[in-house]
This record gives C-alpha cells, sequence and structure tokens, in this order.
C-alpha cells in the first residue's frame, strides 16, 4: 500500500543570492495511512515550513511531496489544517466556524451538521455551539478550530504546533482530546511540535529535524500500545524515551548553533 | 469544562504572593491623597468637566477684570447672551452647514470603503493608485477649496464635494489597512479551503475591517465640518462659515465666538453618531 504523504528530497530555500537561507535541506518520509507522526525540533528548524509545503500553502525549491499518491502543488480539500492560533472568524458562532469550511467547498450544510454536532460534542464543547470566539478561552478556541479541519472528514490533518500558545495544564487536556479525536476519526496526522512529551505521548513515529542544514535527522517509533492514556507519562519506559529524543534534539541544536554563527 | 471556561482562567485564583504584591501596587499607601481622591470616588467625567468650567471662568474674569475690548475677548457671558438673543438666526444658518456636512460625510463613507477594496483586491489598481494617494495626501488640500468654488459655482455642490475631496482620504487609508490587518493563517486557511481572491475580501477582509474604518471614520468627520466651514468661508450666503465671516467683518466677535460654540455642538454630535454607530457594530459582530 502506498503511503498517504511522502516527501522525497524535499528542498526549500528563501531568497536568492548571498542572502539564501536553506530552511529545508533534502527531507525524505513518509507516513502511512492512519499514522500518527509528529515532527519535533527547536524552534527555526523548518519544521513548520514543511507542514506548509505538504499543505499546499509554501511553494517548493526542490524535491516532490505526494499525498494520496499524486504531486502536491495547491491546497487540497482532503487536507484538513490546524494552526498554532486558532484563526476563528469572530464574528460567527462556534459552530458557524466548524460549518465555514462547508459553506466555502459548497458542500451540503445538513449533511455535515450531524458531524459538527458530534465533534463538538467530542471535544466536550456542545454546550457552547452558539457561542462567539470572545466567548471562548483559548484552549476551548483551539478545540472549535480542531473541529473545524475535522468537518469536511480530510484524509489528512496537519497540525502546526496547534498547542504551543496554550498554558500548560490546558495543554494537557488538548493532548487527551486529540487522543480521543484520533482514537475516533484514525486519521492520517502530521503534527509539528517542540514538545518532546507531547510528541511522545500522541505520537505512532516521531521524526526529528535539525542539523545544519536542517533535515529529518532521526526517525524514532513510539513503542506504547493504543488506545492510549494520559497516564503512560508517568511510566519509566515513556522517561526513557524523551531522554533518547531530547539527546537527539540537543546534538540538533548544537549543529544549528554552528550554523547560526555562519550565517551571522 | 469548569476549569476551562474564560472566567475561571483569567482571574478566580491567585496565589497569595501575587495577591500581596498587588495590593503593594494597587493600594492606598504609595499613591497621593490628590491622586486617589479624583480616580477613585469621581466619576471619570467631573475632572474634564470641572477643568473646563475654571478655563471659562478664568476667561470671564480676564476680560472683565483686564478691562479689555469685547471686539478683542468678549466674556463667555457675552458670547451666551448672543446664542440666546440670535438663536433663530444662527439656527437658520446652522442646518445648512450640518446638512452639508453629513451629505459630505455619508458620500465619502462608501467612496473610501469601496475606493479601499479595489485597492486591496486588485494588484494591478494599487500600483496605479496607492502612490498617487500617498501623493494626495501630501498636498495642503485647503488650498484647493477657491478652484472647487470655479469648477462648481458658489451653491452647495462645490462645498459638499470640497468637502468629500479632504474627508475621504482617512477613510480610505484606515480601511485599506484594516482590509490588509488579516492574520497570516487565517489568510493560509482560507486558501486552503480554495477561497477565491473575491471571496477573501468579502468574507474575511471586510468583516474583520470595521474597527479601522470606524477609526478612520472619526478623523474623516471632523475634516468634513472644516471642508463645509472654509467653502463658507470663502463664498457663501449661508451657513455658520459664513456668520462668523460676517460677524468677524463686523468686529461681532461675540457672535462668531457663539457661531463657534455651535460648531462645536454640531462637530460633538457627529462625532458621537460615529461612536454610537461603532458601539453598535462591535456588538453586533463581537469583536474583542
Amino acid at each position: 500500500m502506498q503511503p498517504e504523504i511522502s516527501c522525497e528530497r524535499v528542498r526549500k530555500i528563501y531568497g536568492q543570492g548571498a542572502s539564501a537561507f536553506e530552511a529545508v535541506h533534502a527531507a525524505t518520509f513518509s507516513v502511512e495511512k492512519g499514522e500518527f507522526v509528529s515532527l519535533l525540533g527547536p524552534s527555526g528548524c523548518g519544521k513548520s515550513t514543511l507542514l506548509m509545503i505538504i499543505a499546499g500553502l509554501e511553494s517548493i525549491t526542490d524535491g516532490r511531496v505526494l499525498a494520496g499518491g499524486t504531486p502536491v502543488d495547491e491546497p487540497r480539500a482532503e487536507i484538513g489544517i490546524v494552526f498554532q492560533d486558532a484563526t476563528l472568524l469572530p464574528w460567527k458562532t462556534a459552530l458557524q466556524n466548524i460549518m465555514f469550511p462547508i459553506e466555502m467547498m459548497h458542500r451540503s450544510r445538513a449533511a455535515h451538521l450531524d458531524r459538527a454536532t458530534e465533534l463538538l460534542r467530542l471535544v466536550g464543547l456542545h454546550e457552547a455551539a452558539n457561542r462567539r470566539p470572545g466567548q471562548l478561552s483559548g484552549g476551548m478556541k483551539q478545540r472549535v478550530s480542531l473541529c473545524r479541519a475535522l468537518i469536511a472528514d480530510p484524509a489528512i490533518l496537519l497540525m502546526d504546533e496547534p498547542f504551543s500558545a496554550l498554558d500548560a495544564i490546558t495543554r494537557d487536556d488538548m493532548n487527551i482530546v486529540l487522543l480521543a479525536l484520533w482514537e475516533r476519526y484514525r486519521k492520517t496526522v502530521l503534527f509539528v511540535t517542540h514538545s518532546i512529551r507531547e510528541a511522545a505521548l500522541l505520537s505512532d513515529r516521531i521524526l526529528i529535524m535539525g542539523g545544519s542544514p536542517s533535515t529529518i535527522i532521526a526517525d524514532i517509533k513510539v513503542p506504547f500500545a493504543r488506545p492510549r492514556h494520559f497516564t503512560i507519562g508517568e511510566t519509566a519506559q515513556f522517561n526513557e524515551l524523551c531522554t533518547a529524543l531530547r539527546d537527539e534534539i540537543t546534538k540538533a541544536r548544537t549543529a544549528q548553533m554552528h550554523r547560526d554563527t555562519e550565517h551571522g | 469544562m469548569a476549569d476551562d471556561s474564560p472566567n475561571s482562567l483569567s482571574s478566580s485564583y491567585s496565589p497569595p504572593l501575587a495577591q500581596g504584591r498587588r495590593a503593594g501596587v494597587r493600594g492606598p499607601g504609595p499613591r497621593s491623597a490628590l491622586t486617589s481622591l479624583f480616580s477613585s470616588q469621581v466619576p471619570a467625567f467631573v475632572l474634564p468637566i470641572a477643568t473646563a468650567f475654571l478655563f471659562l471662568l478664568a476667561w470671564q474674569g480676564i476680560s472683565v477684570l483686564g478691562n479689555i475690548s469685547p471686539t478683542i475677548l468678549p466674556p463667555p457671558t457675552m458670547v451666551l447672551e448672543q446664542l440666546t438673543e440670535n438663536f433663530h438666526l444662527i439656527m437658520k444658518h446652522t442646518y445648512p452647514t450640518t446638512v452639508e456636512t453629513m451629505a459630505a460625510f455619508g458620500i465619502s463613507i462608501p467612496l473610501g470603503i469601496v475606493l479601499a477594496g479595489l485597492l486591496v483586491y486588485s494588484t494591478a489598481a494599487q500600483q496605479a493608485l496607492y502612490p498617487n494617494i500617498i501623493f494626495f495626501q501630501l498636498i495642503p488640500k485647503i488650498a484647493l477649496a477657491p478652484l472647487f468654488i470655479v469648477w462648481l459655482g458658489t451653491g452647495p455642490s462645490s462645498r459638499i464635494t470640497f468637502s468629500v475631496f479632504i474627508c475621504f482620504f482617512p477613510i480610505l487609508i484606515a480601511t485599506a489597512a484594516g482590509l490588509r490587518a488579516v492574520e497570516t493563517n487565517m489568510l493560509r486557511l482560507c486558501r486552503s479551503l480554495r477561497m477565491s481572491e473575491w471571496q477573501v475580501l468579502i468574507r474575511i477582509r471586510f468583516p474583520t475591517s470595521p474597527p479601522y474604518i470606524f477609526s478612520g471614520m472619526k478623523v474623516s468627520v471632523t475634516l468634513a465640518i472644516i471642508g463645509i466651514v472654509v467653502g463658507e468661508f470663502i463664498a457663501s450666503q449661508e451657513g455658520l462659515g459664513y456668520l462668523i465671516q460676517f460677524a468677524s467683518s463686523r468686529q461681532q466677535t461675540d457672535l462668531a465666538l457663539a457661531c463657534i460654540a455651535v460648531l462645536c455642538v454640531v462637530g460633538l454630535a457627529l462625532y458621537g453618531l460615529v461612536v454610537a454607530a461603532e458601539k453598535v457594530v462591535t456588538a453586533l459582530y463581537d469583536f474583542r
């Protein structure tokens, strides 16, 4: 079976000539259908850039990205995206925000209303359906944004540091919500994060990005069975994994510091 | 659910240390008696009104006790007298000024908003027009007022056109800024939903821009009055600008000041209308 997402020597260079900066260098990896994969790395390692290329929102300098077996050269309806900020429309209610993609894709509203209600229930917001973003907390807004990304039943869900703007307690809540959503829908997920524990808790596989120039430097399988419970974070095996991941990132960061000094 | 609500997130619990620190900042200790008197017990509007009243009182005192000629500086009571004695005359001239100002402002709003939409939607329009608009901003537009009389005569149409000419720029500039203020990730979302530029303009950019449009309108409404009054100064047989000109030429400073006082009221009322409209729209759209 072909992978759901496949990146072949993806390269991204910003700028030209002397000021050119290579954000991603020859990144090669694939994500199987129904797999939850995290892109883990320090800030500025190009992981968000890579995600935006896969989303068709950023041009590619060299290499190839396939989604569902066909090259991605523009945004697609079957790819759902969650950004770091919730990007909700403040004049629409939570439910209207969730239904916005359906409206824009000219799909049947009636056919998706049940799904919207189900999603709201799954993230624990069924009572807030008619509230506007101004009346929602940061965590609640990001839950709405999650529902919006899933409303059109995308084959792939791309998440760009979706919880990094939230406080630690809300972030833990969001991880639990995301685990439940993944159990329910089994989407192919590519999840960008700089939190080691978050990556270890949620993923089937973790790709570590870093180096100079930045690329995929490690591909680590997460051995924990599913469905997962939040309490696996307290096991020794979990902490060993986190330590191993941290070592890899430290190596990457050292390499990046060298690159930064070279570039001034 | 409960620990995720906006209220409990923001303020229901704070550790004792933080509370202590906060008390130190906000408590009565380091503040002077004067600051606490005015900031906590007295409503916010009292202080500015008291200051204005003191100013008028000082004015009255200087013009009466200083034995200054009423032609130079009539005391406020004399201005008030003019206002009551010539109330009908002043009101007769207030009417055209107000109506023309509202007409000019009313034309400027859609004109500024539509042009801003065009500028943001079309790259060609932006490249062709925007540098010229900035250039036009630099012209002292008041200097062009006499030409509008030459072009359009001495009737209301020349004054309204001139007023539109000077007051639609702030709306245009502010709206264009508002239309461009959409966040990068929101635009990415739109692109991922394969929305057209037109859809983004209508569905995202315009609904995002009211706070910007209203800030432009607040600047613009003042300029609208200036445009009309300047037009009346130059060539008109009616309006407060005309009456001020007329009173000044006859050295009736008290009447001129009475007209200016009424102009202030008109300006304040129109500004108040904009603020009220902003409140309504903000409540409807839930901007925070």
